[in-house]
């Protein structure tokens, strides 16, 4: 999150500032493409690609503040990654081998989990584990940073469903991390 | 205990606190806190600052931001607005027409209303030419206002002022035309020596002089100088003439929540 300038980044970079866009951009794509590995896991640079495209186009007529920033940008990624499942959907299944094995999402690997420091990918491993509905209110709330509110909005969900999925995902994260007796 | 969530895994209760705690990323309250270290350590690593290979393509991205915005420029100064092209080409294109047609004697036709009426109709928009079909509006002239006496004294004083304010060119055909009202060349300083001026009986008449406009040809020598430049600046013509007002560029709306500003900026 960018915080306190957030304002006068987005301004400049609305008027055209590449600075100030690249400084959006390096912000939110690393969260973008978090989101997109477990939500899109085999096209989520595509996706993400894609989104940043669309947020470009639209760029000079957003008004919000950073956490409408972040909810137009994760909407936007969202809507990408459902068409692009409709498309993939609507192909001849790809082999399995044709398919790169790191854009696969992992089980998350015991021994992996096992080490005293978990890293981002192990992460999203875990997270991929999850019901994809808890999965995604768990990044969208720890990933994304928005509140329970404005998942709610973006997923057609009420804010009580939303609070649900996300206490029931964290215990799921919570048991796999016991099981695995990653203690810290 | 059995994780009943998530079978074959334990089941690891988790507070409200705790639960706002480790979705906001935020000190865990005491008591349950070591069960849940390892879960706050993986929300943290989702948290984390980026890895390398998460920065990749920013490049991509940054050349659709050029291509929407333009060239870089400094921070702060407002983006240079771009009409669509279309819009703006049109008083270039007027501008364009008006300098050719302002040359030669296309002009001088145009203020005739000689020209054939698609172009006298752009002539009329451009420089102010007398629409087609319509009188032109000439300033009095010697050839006019031979149009009002006798048409002899019309050729004559067309031809007299050619030669002295005309080209060469002009000057031979208001000769020549003059030449076969007088029934030749020879005849000339006789005709025009008889010639009536305006407001006298014609000593000549009938002659066949056109009638303006009786056949979309210029009758005689119509301009009163005869350089083909219009005599004063091209009167506008009101809602007729090309009206350009450049609009902000359009540049689509979010999608997302937020409310996208209805009109950019």
């Amino acid at each position: 999150m960018i915080g306190a300038e957030f304002e006068s980044v987005l301004a400049a970079a609305q008027e055209g500032s590449e600075a100030a866009f690249s400084r959006l951009w390096r912000d939110g794509n690393p969260a973008l493409l978090r989101y997109l590995r477990v939500t899109a896991p085999q096209a989520a640079e595509d996706v993400a690609a894609e989104t940043w495209l669309q947020v470009v186009r639209g760029l000079a007529g957003f008004c919000g503040d950073e956490h409408g920033w972040r909810a137009w940008l994760f909407t936007t990624a969202r809507r990408r990654a459902i068409d692009e499942a409709r498309r993939r959907s609507r192909r001849p299944a790809k082999a399995l081998e044709e398919t790169l094995p790191d854009r696969l999402p992992t089980a998350p690997d015991t021994a992996d989990l096992a080490l005293e420091h978990i890293d981002t990918r192990s992460a999203l491993s875990l997270v991929a584990q999850l019901p994809p509905h808890q999965a995604e209110v768990i990044l969208l709330r720890v990933v994304a940073g928005l509140d329970n509110e404005m998942v709610a909005q973006m997923l057609g969900r009420s804010p009580g469903a939303v609070r649900v999925a996300a206490h029931r995902g964290l215990r799921a994260m919570a048991g796999i991390l016991a099981e695995a007796d990653v203690t810290l | 205990m059995p994780n009943i969530l998530w079978p074959g895994h334990r089941d690891v209760p988790i507070g409200d606190t705790s639960l706002a705690a480790l979705l906001a990323g935020t000190e865990l309250p005491p008591g349950p806190a070591p069960e849940l270290r390892p879960l706050a350590e993986a929300l943290a690593e989702l948290r984390a600052q980026p890895a390398s290979d998460e920065l990749e393509g920013e490049a991509k991205t940054l050349a659709a931001f050029r291509n929407q915005f333009g060239v870089p420029r400094m921070a702060h100064r407002p983006p240079a607005r771009t009409p669509p092209p279309r819009r703006r080409l049109l008083p270039v294109k007027a501008a364009a027409a008006a300098t050719v047609l302002s040359l030669g004697g296309i002009a001088t036709a145009a203020y005739a209303g000689a020209l054939p009426a698609t172009v006298q109709r752009l002539a009329h928009h451009i420089i102010g030419a007398p629409a087609p079909g319509t009188q032109p509006a000439l300033r009095p002239s010697p050839a006019r206002l031979a149009t009002t006496g006798d048409p002899a004294y019309g050729l004559c004083t067309a031809w007299a002022h050619a030669k002295t304010h005309g080209t060469a060119e002009q000057s031979a055909v208001a000769f020549s035309k003059l030449a076969t009202a007088a029934g030749g060349a020879a005849n000339v300083t006789t005709y025009c020596a008889t010639a009536a001026p305006p407001g006298t009986p014609a000593s000549h008449m009938p002659h066949p002089v056109p009638a303006p406009h009786s056949t979309g040809r210029p009758s005689g020598f119509p301009t009163p100088h005869g350089s083909g430049k219009p005599s004063g600046l091209p009167t506008p013509h009101g809602s007729e003439g090309p009206t350009v007002h450049p609009t902000p560029h359009s540049t689509g709306k979010p999608s997302g929540l937020p409310t996208p500003r209805s009109s950019g900026h």
